[in-house]
């Protein structure tokens, strides 16, 4: 009974003035003179409609979900024409994802809260990779017809420079990582000769990879790639160079710093030497020892003893190789 | 099933021989009876045949008998510990003949002793009897006259060391008083006859008032350093240097000269890294240790007149992971150049007929109590969980 004298009293009070409170200030009061009512529930989800008094838009009804309306010859691209996320009406696929609780199935796709996190790709269909190649192709030119192998390539490419590039949508274009560049190039494209390749290996340490013998120069230390790329190529150079040129105290060289085994002027060339010897000065006289070395050297039975000694050493230890060595002692030593 | 009765029957003859030896009453032609049978039925898995000298493939899986006289004097401190648990409970020391032992007398048979020192190195995974080889090659020796000088285990001479004395000899040099004295004895007892016909060639000075002259028995140089314990290790030196150089050398009453066998257990010892610390708390190197600094001397070739059998061990080794085996893991490179060229003899698992007559040796000896290790199926699940290792087998079958 107030509420409805407030009411009009407001109204006429405006109208009389002249003044125009406007729609906003009229529901504010609206809202102030009925708050200590109970008038109406909410009934529906969310707050559709939140504080409209007077008729409400009649809510519509949901039509069937659009997987039911999919033919299947249909174009999937118009479906999902960029990245979107999930969603379970136009996603044909009767999806589960979740943990099954008590001892239940994973949870349905509809309203699926994991499914909706995940990144999808159902943007990216070979269907609609070949209609994004179709759109590039006009730009692109051909491959050149002379480089259809990998043996082709690297003889005449044998440098691969790889950088990456970002994009995204953000505040700022720029990305860090866009300065890094990696150059890429087997030592076996760069003319060096022995020595160079074990200096250049020793000079690069744990960038040089044996196995695919790929030597990986990273660079990052400049702010632009170019700049970087730039520093690459000059590593390259001064790598290449530097290991050509041998130094004075590289003569200094120790058995140590060897990368493989050799049998002349170790101690087990020594050893059987100094062995051979003293079996064979108990059968004989003096003679001269330049010759007698020479002569011990040449016997088959001292190549096989070397051959079994770098196989063991160079190759590592295992139980064939441990054989070998073991026939090859058994003939050395008359066993 | 055969193998069952077999080994049932075998049980039947043994327990009756024993009946026969402990009570001596009637029965006798029962005995007669069944004594017989006996040599036919044991030599399943044992074999008569007690010298090593007089072994063949024949004999190979089967076990030989040491007499407790040889045992006495040969192996004062030379079987594995587990061995002698065994030896005690069978009241019996019963050693397989296999091939890796064998193949290495024949090579000790053949070999020409006017040469410098051929020398072997049994090796192995864990377990696989390169010990008890080395001790069957030892007894070998033994029974031949040589002169053996066996360590049992280097690896004690590296490890928990009570008392390290700065050396009286070298400065450098630390002693082990009370390793180099315990050894000694045993090494006397071990080779008596021979050493009291020995002489030294030079004279020694341990301190202002000792010294042993010219000309003595080796026996009292050995004597001296059981006596007196500070200068034992200096006395090993002087032990080895002399053995040295006079084994294959002719001596008074023999045309040639008595054979030296050398045989080291855990030879991986002298080149690994001790756990033994100086005052300053720095780690010792094992050259810095008397006995190690003489005897990879004495492992050098550079002496005739005997061999040097050697085995390596990962089980007593100093900071080795578990499973290395192979020479050149376990030496090291320094070692392995200072053994080279040496002959090595792969000792593996039992073969099939091995592992046989293992089990039944054990039947035989009352071992296995649970009634299902003594069925087929038991024996089956004892040989695959211990993957026919010896050493695993055994400590199953210890606990059945």
């Amino acid at each position: 009974m107030s509420a409805s004298t407030m009411c009009t009293t407001a109204l006429s009070f405006t109208r009389t003035n002249g003044l125009c409170l406007g729609n906003y200030a009229l529901r504010l009061l609206n809202r102030t003179a009925t708050y200590s009512t109970a008038l109406s529930t909410n009934n529906g989800k969310g707050f559709p409609n939140r504080g409209i008094r007077g008729p409400r838009r009649p809510k519509r009804e949901s039509g069937a979900p659009r997987t039911e309306k999919m033919p299947e010859n249909q174009d999937w691209t118009a479906v999902y024409p960029s990245a979107a996320p999930f969603k379970p009406s136009a996603v044909p696929l009767p999806v589960r994802m979740g943990y099954p609780v008590n001892r239940g199935v994973p949870a349905e796709k509809k309203g699926n809260l994991e499914l909706m996190k995940i990144p999808n790709f159902l943007h990216l269909t070979p269907a609609a990779i070949q209609k994004h190649c179709d759109a590039l192709k006009p730009f692109c030119t051909e491959w050149p017809a002379g480089l259809d192998s990998d043996a082709a390539r690297e003889e005449h490419f044998p440098i691969q420079v790889e950088s990456k590039e970002f994009v995204s949508a953000g505040s700022s274009l720029r990305n860090p990582k866009t300065r890094v560049v990696t150059l890429r190039v087997k030592l076996s494209s760069l003319n060096l000769d022995e020595h160079a390749r074990k200096k250049m290996v020793k000079l690069v340490g744990d960038r040089y990879c044996e196995e695919t013998d790929t030597l990986t120069i990273v660079t990052e230390n400049c702010p632009l790639r170019q700049q970087n790329y730039d520093y690459a190529m000059y590593l390259l150079t001064v790598l290449y160079h530097e290991s050509w040129k041998t130094e004075v105290w590289e003569a200094e060289k120790t058995r140590a710093d060897m990368e493989e085994y050799h049998w002349d002027d170790s101690r087990s060339q020594k050893n059987v030497l100094d062995t051979l010897r003293r079996m064979r000065v108990t059968s004989e006289g003096e003679e001269d020892p330049g010759a007698v070395r020479e002569e011990l050297l040449g016997q088959p039975e001292v190549q096989e003893y070397r051959e079994s000694v770098t196989r063991l050493k160079n190759e590592g230890e295992t139980e064939e190789t441990m054989l070998q060595y073991r026939e090859a002692v058994k003939k050395l030593l008359n066993v | 099933m055969t193998l069952h009765r077999l080994s049932l029957r075998l049980r039947q003859a043994v327990t009756q021989a024993r009946h026969l030896h402990s009570s001596r009453r009637g029965q006798q032609l029962e005995a007669v009876a069944v004594e017989p049978e006996l040599p036919k039925e044991l030599s399943f898995f044992r074999t008569r045949e007690s010298d090593p000298a007089c072994h063949a493939e024949v004999h190979m899986g089967q076990y030989y008998t040491l007499s407790p006289v040889h045992l006495r004097t040969v192996f004062p401190h030379g079987l594995p510990s587990r061995f002698q648990l065994q030896m005690k409970t069978f009241n019996e020391t019963c050693v397989m003949v296999r091939q890796p032992a064998l193949e290495l007398i024949s090579h000790l048979k053949k070999a020409d002793y006017s040469k410098p020192a051929v020398r072997y190195m049994f090796y192995g995974a864990n377990g696989c009897g390169k010990t008890i080889s080395l001790c069957h090659a030892l007894h070998y020796c033994y029974t031949q006259g040589w002169l053996v000088l066996h360590i049992p285990d280097a690896h004690l001479w590296v490890k928990n060391c009570k008392e390290l004395l700065p050396s009286t000899f070298s400065p450098s040099r630390f002693d082990q008083p009370i390793e180099a004295s315990h050894w000694l004895r045993n090494f006397k007892i071990t080779n008596e006859p021979l050493l009291s016909k020995l002489k030294t060639t030079q004279r020694y000075v341990w301190t202002k008032r000792e010294s042993t002259e010219e000309g003595r028995t080796l026996a009292e140089l050995v004597e001296q350093g059981v006596a007196r314990v500070r200068t034992s290790s200096d006395v090993v030196g002087a032990l080895l240097k002399e053995l040295r150089l006079q084994a294959g050398q002719p001596m008074e009453g023999r045309q040639e000269g008595f054979r030296l066998a050398v045989a080291v257990d855990g030879v991986n010892a002298l080149w690994g890294r001790t756990s033994l610390k100086k005052e300053d708390k720095s780690v010792v190197a094992p050259e810095e240790l008397t006995l190690i600094h003489n005897l990879r001397k004495m492992m050098k070739n550079d002496w005739c007149g005997g061999a040097v059998i050697s085995s390596l061990s990962q089980t007593g080794s100093l900071f080795k992971p578990k499973d290395v085996y192979l020479p050149q893991e376990l030496l090291g490179e320094d070692g392995f150049d200072d053994m080279d060229p040496f002959v090595p003899v792969p000792v593996s698992n039992y073969s099939e007929k091995e592992s046989e007559s293992c089990y039944l040796y054990y039947m035989d000896r009352n071992w296995l109590q649970h009634p299902h290790s003594r069925t087929e199926e038991g024996k089956k699940e004892l040989l695959f969980l211990s993957n026919r290792n010896p050493n695993v087998l055994e400590r199953l079958c210890a606990s059945l």
